[in-house]
């Protein structure tokens, strides 16, 4: 029987807290009150000096997992390869900062921290009898543009089946089962000057069920005539290769995966007023993975925010909290 | 895409030193959306009516104690530039921006760890000098 739970990353609230309209405390209240019972944190954004917080700051943290009694469940973890300008860090200089964060997961109370996609897999097996000592698992995050057919992503699944161990794994980040081209994006960047005829080609494609990145990888890169004919302008030249990060691939592609993951980002453009996402389907991934026997959290992951039309107000509380009574009313019909 | 978090509104003043006008700074948010070390930064740029600044005239802070040239913050990776705190920028200047209104320019870029190209936001504001 699977157990799958709800979980909010604090990243879909990252506008109340830049503007300082929530504090850290004011947000995992929130979260609390939407009834979630797990929360994601990417510590270098709400946890000052990470991955070397002070204790204070640590504390802090703990208090209000202990005053939410919220499952302090993943850390979003970042490698900072390009530290310098001049030069990418050197092997053991990956290890040493990976290792530091894998402490201060502990000293918050996590288990689980995901790496961003890129990660070199050769970070791996030198961490793992740091995990095995504070007891925390590193996964790979799988997110769209950047997945299943990507060199690193795909080095780094391999190095994952390879050392077959609780402590590595996968994130699956629900931007690469996009039915629809996000609309909230196709309004904010024709707002910003590129043309209605570049997301009407990128529609068709999802209508005939594939995606842009697909067909760009498909072409070896090169535009097929149709989308030559959209592009008006230079800029939609330029801007197309942006709009790759919205795959539509079948849940299947996760069958031989299934041991490996750990945590899903439940993506969020926009819920609409009837209910579903408008480019996800997330009441049939749920079932999926109910049915592949999923044990682990579906955690909120609202982008929407990046679109936000000037002058129009932020929707972050109000999309989580529409997305969390979504999930919620799913997971009910599942398990009664 | 970060052009929202770039020169935060009302931020831009002249600066004064032992009673010398000694340019003018403002404030700027990150354009990313968590914390990087100061050396992450892959570029400040100013234009002040259209007049770009040259880039050895900027200074960059985030205490207002210690600041650095652009090119001195490509090695600084002790100090953290926090998601919610702001990047002081100041251009050296004598005599600052003169009395009125002006439009200043900022443009920051920061390096991230996954995407090949910097994440940049411009954001050009009027300015009034008192």
């Amino acid at each position: 029987m699977s157990d799958i739970k709800a979980c909010v990353s604090l990243y879909s609230l990252q506008d109340e807290y830049l503007n300082k309209r929530m504090s850290l405390s004011d947000i995992m209240h929130f979260v609390k009150e939407q009834g979630a019972e797990g929360v994601e944190i990417l510590p270098d954004q709400m946890i000052k000096g990470s991955p070397y917080a002070s204790d204070e700051e640590i504390a802090n943290w703990n208090k209000l997992v202990e005053e939410t009694s919220l499952t302090p469940v993943i850390a979003d973890v970042f490698l900072n390869t390009n530290l310098y300008k001049n030069r990418t860090l050197t092997k053991k200089e990956c290890i040493e900062l990976l290792t530091a964060e894998i402490i201060q997961a502990h000293k918050m109370g996590i288990h689980l921290i995901r790496l961003v996609s890129m990660v070199p897999y050769w970070v791996l097996e030198p961490l793992m009898p740091v995990c095995e000592k504070y007891d925390v698992a590193l996964a790979i995050e799988v997110h769209a543009a950047m997945a299943f057919d990507v060199q690193a992503t795909k080095e780094f699944l391999d190095e994952v089946k390879r050392l077959d161990s609780k402590y590595a794994g996968i994130v699956i980040d629900t931007g690469i089962f996009c039915r629809r081209f996000p609309r909230v994006v196709r309004a904010y960047e024709t707002n910003n000057g590129t043309s209605p005829q570049v997301f009407d080609y990128i529609d068709t494609l999802f209508e005939k069920g594939t995606d842009l990145h697909a067909v760009l990888l498909e072409n070896h890169f090169q535009y097929p005539p149709e989308l030559e004919a959209a592009c008006q302008t230079e800029h939609d030249k330029m801007f197309v290769p942006l709009c790759d990060g919205y795959e539509n691939l079948p849940f299947e592609v996760l069958d031989e995966y299934m041991p490996y993951i750990y945590h899903f980002h439940f993506k969020l453009f926009e819920m609409t007023e009837e209910g579903p996402e408008y480019s996800m389907d997330y009441k049939a991934l749920l079932q999926y993975l109910h049915e592949h026997d999923y044990h682990g959290y579906v955690s909120t992951e609202y982008e929407g925010n990046r679109f936000t039309l000037p002058g129009t107000p932020m929707q972050e509380k109000k999309q989580v909290a529409m997305q969390q009574a979504y999930i919620q009313k799913c997971l009910k019909e599942i398990y009664g | 895409m970060f052009d929202n978090n770039v020169f935060i509104a009302d931020s831009c003043k002249n600066v004064e030193e032992n009673g010398n006008v000694i340019g003018y700074e403002m404030k700027t948010n990150i354009t990313y959306y968590r914390g990087i070390p100061l050396s992450m930064v892959e570029y400040v740029k100013v234009a002040a009516d259209g007049e770009e600044v040259p880039a050895e005239d900027i200074r960059i802070s985030l205490d207002q104690e210690d600041w650095f040239t652009l090119k001195e913050a490509e090695t600084v990776t002790t100090y953290k530039w926090e998601y919610g705190e702001p990047l002081y920028v100041r251009v050296l200047k004598e005599g600052g921006l003169s009395k009125g209104t002006h439009k200043v320019k900022l443009t920051v870029a920061t390096r991230t760890a996954y995407i090949p190209v910097p994440l940049e936001g411009i954001k050009e504001r009027e300015v009034e000098i008192a």
